[in-house]
């Protein structure tokens, strides 16, 4: 189990680590005279490199769609950003992020609050995972993805069927990375405590819950990455708003620059849910630097 | 029943007994059917024994193979372009730091963007039929074989290149005989995770193809869940194709480990 965290997890590691760490900052060297002329500390640097990149990014779109000649397939980036600029003085482009943002958070609240005390349990006692773990791993394999038509049925077009898809797709990465985070602690923290006469609350507690705050951390940010891939899918299929909605709607109304918009909306908003949640685990877990493991 | 089996090979102790790991499916199956029976004789609501009955039925009738067929065919195409594009672009990157520092901030910026937001788009460039699909499934299988193909290659130990590098052989051959076969397990990795996402991705997007062209132009088992729940409103089907497309993830699962587990035998 532990094995399915890191395993998607993978695909988040390489980036993370810093893409200058090599290039060691010359100020901690001492010998600070030589290495000086290169310049700009290492965040503005980066910053440049970032910058550069995006603007070559923004080139080529622009060249491609001059070459395409098609603004419904391809507009060009002038035309997008004047698209999202009108959205936002609508309100609109609030309006669909604060209702999809909102289905999110409230899925995800719904999903911890089911799946953290099963995985608790479930760490903790063997006998009860044995009886959990096979359904668990009977439903995993179906993704949320196909639950839509029948959640359809069940709910109907509106608000219940993006949360379920959500909670749904959200729910196994966070009990299964409980689970293997609960397991991950010290016997011998646990056994230490015990011997030294601390009731099994405040083991649990002060021992048990810190010990697998990390990796249930890392589960939090799996599930959130689920939801939001799924949020788009549900939304787009089976909702009246939301940024899933709002691409599908204007595809249909052949107003491309405003699907673009969207839909570079839809990276920013992920993007900086995901920098909130890096920084919550660095704040919870400051002793976990990885922050990935 | 080979679940059994399948839920204890994640190299968990075997100390599971077979009833413990049937106790709770089979209760959930008995529950749902026994609620099944409450019901009026006529109930759209699914249940397990009409979810079997409606299985025969459309294996039988071989509407069920040919859709799960022609989604293979479009998950596996998908699949070949984004590793041919995944790996090509991961092994550039992995081996040349400028290009990684370069490229990495685009992908980072298009990680977030899920592969049905990019329907729109491919509706809008390729029409609603098998490109629209392919092309989502490559965007959605191609991040964790690039991710997975620099993180692997980027990290072979320095000293193995060096050596190699002392030992006078060439450029392409330190590829070949060593950085590719020590980022081997990572690829792998990449191929696994990247074949999981692409299945999910072929689902949903055949699913909303059909449901917002109309349906009946892009096929596949997404399309005819579609098709079940909008024309013909079967929700056993529906529960039949949900269950396919679950059994479906899990041997792709299992395949790739077993491929890993041949690969690398070296890794437990």
């Amino acid at each position: 189990m532990a094995d399915a965290r890191a395993n998607l997890f993978s695909g988040r590691l390489p980036s993370e680590g810093g893409a200058l760490s090599a290039t060691k900052s010359p100020a901690d060297g001492g010998v600070v005279a030589p290495a000086r002329h290169r310049g700009a500390p290492a965040w503005l640097r980066r910053t440049g490199v970032v910058l550069r990149s995006y603007a070559l990014f923004i080139a080529a779109w622009w060249l491609l769609a001059a070459w395409n000649g098609n603004p419904i397939q391809l507009p060009d980036p002038a035309s997008v950003f004047n698209a999202l600029v009108d959205l936002a003085r609508d309100g609109e482009l609030l309006e669909h992020t604060v209702v999809s943002s909102t289905r999110v958070v409230i899925a995800l609240s719904i999903a911890v609050s089911l799946a953290l005390p099963l995985g608790f349990a479930m760490g903790l006692s063997r006998r009860l995972e044995s009886f959990v773990d096979p359904l668990v791993e009977l439903l995993r394999p179906i993704s949320g993805i196909a639950w839509i038509p029948l959640a359809l049925f069940i709910f109907g077009v509106g608000n219940m069927l993006p949360i379920f898809i959500m909670v749904y797709v959200a729910f196994f990465p966070l009990l299964l990375n409980t689970v293997s985070g609960v397991r991950s602690v010290d016997r011998r923290l646990i056994d230490a405590s015990r011997t030294m006469g601390v009731s099994r609350r405040a083991v649990l507690e002060r021992v048990v819950i810190p010990a697998s705050l990390p990796t249930v951390m890392v589960g939090f940010r799996l599930a959130f990455a689920s939801a939001w891939a799924a949020v788009v899918a549900a939304e787009l299929i089976g909702a009246p708003s939301g940024l899933g909605f709002a691409i599908e709607w204007y595809r249909q109304l052949l107003m491309s620059p405003k699907v673009f918009g969207f839909i570079a909306l839809i990276g920013l908003v992920g993007f900086l849910f995901d920098s909130m949640l890096r920084a919550l685990q660095r704040k919870l877990t400051p002793w976990h630097t990885g922050a990935s493991a | 029943m080979s679940t059994a089996g399948l839920a204890l090979g994640n190299g968990r102790p075997v100390t599971t007994a077979l009833w413990q790991v049937l106790a709770l499916p089979l209760l959930a199956l008995l529950v749902w059917q026994v609620w099944a029976l409450t019901l009026e004789s006529d109930t759209r609501a699914p249940y397990p024994i009409k979810v079997l009955t409606t299985f025969l039925a459309l294996t039988a009738s071989g509407d069920l193979p040919s859709a799960l067929l022609q989604s293979l065919g479009r998950v596996i195409a998908g699949f070949c372009f984004a590793l041919l594009l995944g790996c090509g672009l991961g092994i550039l990157m992995g081996a040349n730091r400028k290009l990684r520092d370069s490229l990495d901030p685009i992908i980072e910026g298009f990680r977030p963007i899920a592969p049905m937001a990019i329907l729109p788009i491919a509706i809008l460039w390729f029409g609603t039929g098998t490109p629209a699909a392919l092309s989502i499934v490559t965007y959605a299988a191609f991040f964790p074989l690039l991710v997975n193909t620099v993180h692997g290659i980027s990290h072979v130990d320095p000293k193995l290149v060096r050596a190699a590098t002392t030992m006078g052989l060439p450029r392409w051959r330190i590829m070949l005989r060593v950085l590719l076969p020590a980022s081997l397990p990572s690829v792998v990795l990449g191929a696994r995770l990247a074949m999981g996402v692409a299945w999910t991705a072929i689902i949903a997007a055949e699913l909303a193809v059909g449901a917002k062209s109309g349906g009946g132009t892009s096929g596949g088992i997404g399309q005819m869940m579609f098709v079940f729940y909008a024309y013909s409103v079967d929700l056993n089907a529906i529960v039949v194709c949900m269950i396919v497309v679950g059994v479906v993830a899990m041997l792709i699962d299992r395949i790739f480990r077993a491929v890993e587990r041949r690969l690398m035998p070296w890794r437990p």
